[in-house]
């Protein structure tokens, strides 16, 4: 109640505006579509098609709680993909082992990203946006060009040491697992940021560097370790978009960018936090995939979809921005 | 001329004949600034009337100044120049905007000319195609002072034009200055702390304390440097003004020196050969302008600031600190002069605050505990006496002084002992400021070495066991605050004594 009076009911509708949102979608939808949009069938669609939104956007969300940005997150988790599969088709590595190439590989190669920002003193946007073609490049360089998935032979041409995936493998992207995967995720990166000492930190170098760095907080170590858990939830953003594919597409991750950052800058405005929250992104996600999967109920045709995104993330930013003005 | 809350000047009473140049000269927050303002027409809501040539004028916009031939020169002069652009594009860019012929053309070889005759004329040597960023501090005030001249001039308003001037320099300018009022008759007010440069080129001198006019008048040979600084404290001075009840010294005769810093100085030269001493339970002042390098000599001590020499002792141990994370961790706090910038967390509550450099004594195994935080938030609140509805509040919604109030409870939970204050009574109303001081002489009592830097010498009359006095990035004095007065410190603040400048 106090929020009202502080904020007036003006203030306090756009600090709950995504929640809004969300609960207006979908009485619309299932008021459009009738039962078929709430069936138990599409629900867990819904949470499916919203799993690796969420990942990675749990992923920058990590990052931007410091006020870090990272556009090349989803480039780099299709390169991820890439050595997962790799380590799992054409060497033949048990999952588990995969898994752990694929985390560390993505990173390693975050290593270079902060690199670039803490060493170089690139702004996180610049150097990011660089990274996202770097990626882009080796990692199609890496693959040879083409798809990794079963049955295909080596860019060298010599034969893969395993031909076929494991139940296992197909697991991870199927119901109850990717779903579960994803809430984990949230459940982790939410107490970390929450409950931490390190995570809060790093919303108190998000709200104020200089003030954080003269307070004592070692501020370059804390961007690198938020970078380094970005990284761990992007390989498992990789790991699951791969078990979904049951391939490693070319650029298999990039098109989760918009949405991503969508889904991370609408979790923003919830509850007036103005900071980016793990329990907001999925959210954030959720509104996001809702959109999506009415619509095409709705029998909007797919081509359109990218447009109602871009509307969801211009909608986020205004609110973020929107309210600085009058300040 | 009102400011919220504060009256900034009153009655003031301003005359200036053409090619006269005017000393304005005052202590900080006298209001020389806020008159400068006005006259450069940043100031609309001025109550009073202005005359130029007899005539009425309403000073509202920039604009209006500018077409009555005002030119302010500003002491930050990177805002006024473009980095990226060639020196002759800055010098003439207020002919590039205000052509007003609709021919789109650049004219770069006619800019070029003009702008040659421009620094002939004035004397000046510089790379026509060196773009400005390339210059120095120098070079870059000079280049701004013969922009605003150029054009039609008939008073010149410059803000502390030497503080970055060398002594050839410095010469040079006042060389053009007094070309400028002989010659076209241009008005110059000359505002500056080095009084020795007033007695130089000014004919004329207006004295302004608390934002009246206290005096003004002529400079001759015979006036001395003395005379000025009496005029300057005027008013509030009231020899050694001190409430004696604020000063007892403490039972120990002897404690031990807790901070010892021994020929400290940084990279840009900001702070030179700088030593002092802080013992357990002392306040010391560090006097010093605007500039004088107060803020520098903290943060290099802190280390925010990369020193480039001298030594820091914390309790007799040589400590290298590289950042503040190791001055915190050696028990050094900073309650930073930007409070906004660089003290608080906006948006944040207190009790945030409040734990935000003591956090791990609040963890378990990294896991936070909150209602440890909110018991030990509500707890200091009451001892500090911060005014807020609870721990949970924004300290944006705070008041300066229990803004400031929240900043020192950040480091008395985490148990600092040296205290660095960088002038921690900005924005700060007056009833606060008796707290904030008794909060301050609290630290002191409990054993805390402080370090206050101001350049409000009553206020480091008020609270200081001891003063250093700072010039121009240099320790200049030690003074005992029982044993001194306000004019004997401002005449040390605004003196440049290791250079010489006669009394």
């Amino acid at each position: 109640m106090r929020k009202i009076q502080d904020k007036g009911v003006g203030g306090f509708l756009l600090d709950w505006s995504a929640v809004i949102a969300v609960i207006l979608s979908i009485l619309f939808f299932t008021f459009y579509s009738g039962a078929s949009f709430l069936s138990p069938a599409n629900l867990t669609n819904i949470l499916r098609s919203m799993s690796i939104t969420t990942i990675l956007a749990v992923a920058m969300t990590v990052t931007l709680a410091c006020d870090g940005f990272d556009m090349s997150a989803c480039t780099l988790a299709s390169c991820s993909g890439y050595v997962f599969m790799a380590c799992y088709l054409w060497y033949g590595m048990s999952l588990p082992l995969s898994a752990a190439v694929c985390v560390v590989f993505t990173m390693t190669a975050y290593l270079l990203t902060l690199f670039l920002i803490l060493v170089c003193r690139i702004p996180d946007m610049l150097a990011t946006c660089a990274l996202m073609f770097i990626h882009q490049g080796l990692g199609q360089w890496f693959t040879g060009g083409g798809v990794i998935s079963a049955g295909m032979r080596l860019p060298g041409g010599a034969m893969p040491k395993r031909t076929s995936f494991e139940t296992d493998f197909v697991a991870i992207g199927q119901a109850p697992w990717i779903i579960l995967i994803m809430f984990a995720c949230v459940l982790l990166a939410h107490i970390f940021l929450q409950h931490t000492k390190q995570g809060t930190f790093l919303y108190a170098i998000g709200s104020n560097k200089t003030a954080a760095a003269l307070s004592g907080i070692p501020v370059g170590r804390y961007r690198f370790l938020a970078g380094m858990i970005t990284a761990v939830f992007i390989a498992v953003g990789a790991m699951v978009v791969c078990s979904r594919n049951t391939a490693a597409q070319l650029c298999g991750c990039d098109n989760y960018l918009m949405p991503s950052l969508a889904a991370v800058f609408v979790g923003r405005s919830v509850g007036g936090r103005e900071k980016p929250t793990a329990l907001g992104t999925v959210l954030g996600a959720g509104l996001i995939v809702i959109l999506e999967n009415g619509l095409t109920l709705c029998s909007v045709p797919y081509y359109i979809l990218p447009a109602v995104k871009g509307g969801v993330l211009v909608a986020a930013l205004a609110a973020v921005y929107l309210p600085k003005r009058a300040v | 001329m009102d400011f919220p809350g504060v009256r900034a000047l009153e009655h003031v009473d301003f005359e200036i004949r053409s090619g006269e140049i005017r000393a304005v000269v005052g202590t900080n927050g006298a209001g020389k600034s806020t008159l400068m303002k006005i006259f450069s027409g940043v100031c609309p809501d001025y109550r009073g009337e202005i005359y130029c040539n007899q005539i009425r004028c309403f000073l509202n916009t920039p604009a209006e100044a500018d077409r009555l031939g005002i030119r302010t020169v500003h002491q930050e002069v990177d805002t006024a120049l473009f980095p990226d652009f060639a020196v002759y594009e800055n010098l003439m860019m207020d002919d590039i905007v205000s052509q007003s012929s609709v021919s789109l053309r650049y004219d770069r070889k006619k800019l070029m000319r003009c702008a040659a005759d421009i620094l002939a004329k004035l004397d000046i040597r510089l790379d026509l195609r060196a773009p400005v960023r390339t210059l120095t501090l120098a070079q870059k005030q000079l280049l701004l002072i013969a922009k605003e001249i150029h054009r039609e001039c008939r008073l010149l308003i410059l803000d502390e034009p030497t503080a970055a001037l060398s002594r050839a320099e410095t010469e040079k300018l006042f060389q053009m200055v007094r070309q400028l009022a002989e010659q076209k008759a241009t008005a110059v007010i000359f505002i500056s702390h080095r009084i020795a440069e007033i007695l130089d080129i000014c004919d004329s001198c207006t004295v302004l304390c608390n934002g009246r006019v206290t005096d003004t008048f002529p400079v001759t040979k015979d006036t001395g440097t003395k005379t000025i600084v009496e005029k300057m404290l005027g008013g509030n001075v009231s020899g050694n003004d001190r409430d004696g009840t604020w000063k007892q010294s403490r039972a120990c005769a002897c404690p031990p020196v807790l901070l010892e810093v021994d020929g400290l100085s940084d990279r840009e030269q900001k702070v030179k050969q700088v030593s002092f001493y802080i013992k357990r339970g002392e306040i010391v002042g560090l006097a010093g302008l605007v500039g004088a390098g107060k803020t520098e000599i903290c943060k290099t001590v802190f280390g925010a600031r990369r020193r480039e020499s001298g030594t820091i002792r914390v309790d007799g141990a040589e400590v290298n600190l590289k950042n503040p994370a190791e001055a915190v961790r050696h028990g050094i706090a900073l309650v930073p002069e930007e409070r906004r910038r660089e003290g608080i967390f906006a948006a944040e509550n207190i009790a945030f605050h409040l734990s935000a450099a003591s956090l791990g004594t609040f963890c378990r195994f990294s896991f936070v505990n909150r209602d440890k935080i909110a018991a030990h938030a509500s707890g200091l609140i009451k001892k500090l006496g911060v005014v807020c509805r609870d721990a949970r509040q924004p300290v944006r919604l705070l008041s300066g002084g229990n803004q400031q109030k929240v900043v020192i409870g950040k480091w008395i939970a985490a148990e600092s002992d040296i205290y660095l204050f960088d002038e921690p009574m900005q924005g700060v109303d007056v009833g606060a400021k008796q707290e904030l001081f008794a909060l301050i002489r609290e630290l002191a009592e409990k054993g805390a070495a402080v370090l206050y830097a101001s350049c409000d010498v009553s206020e480091l009359l008020a609270v200081t066991d001891r003063i250093y006095t700072l010039y121009d990035g240099r320790i200049t004095a030690e003074l005992d605050t029982q044993e001194t007065n306000e004019k004997e410190l401002t005449y040390y603040v605004i003196n440049d004594i290791t250079e010489g400048s006669d009394a």
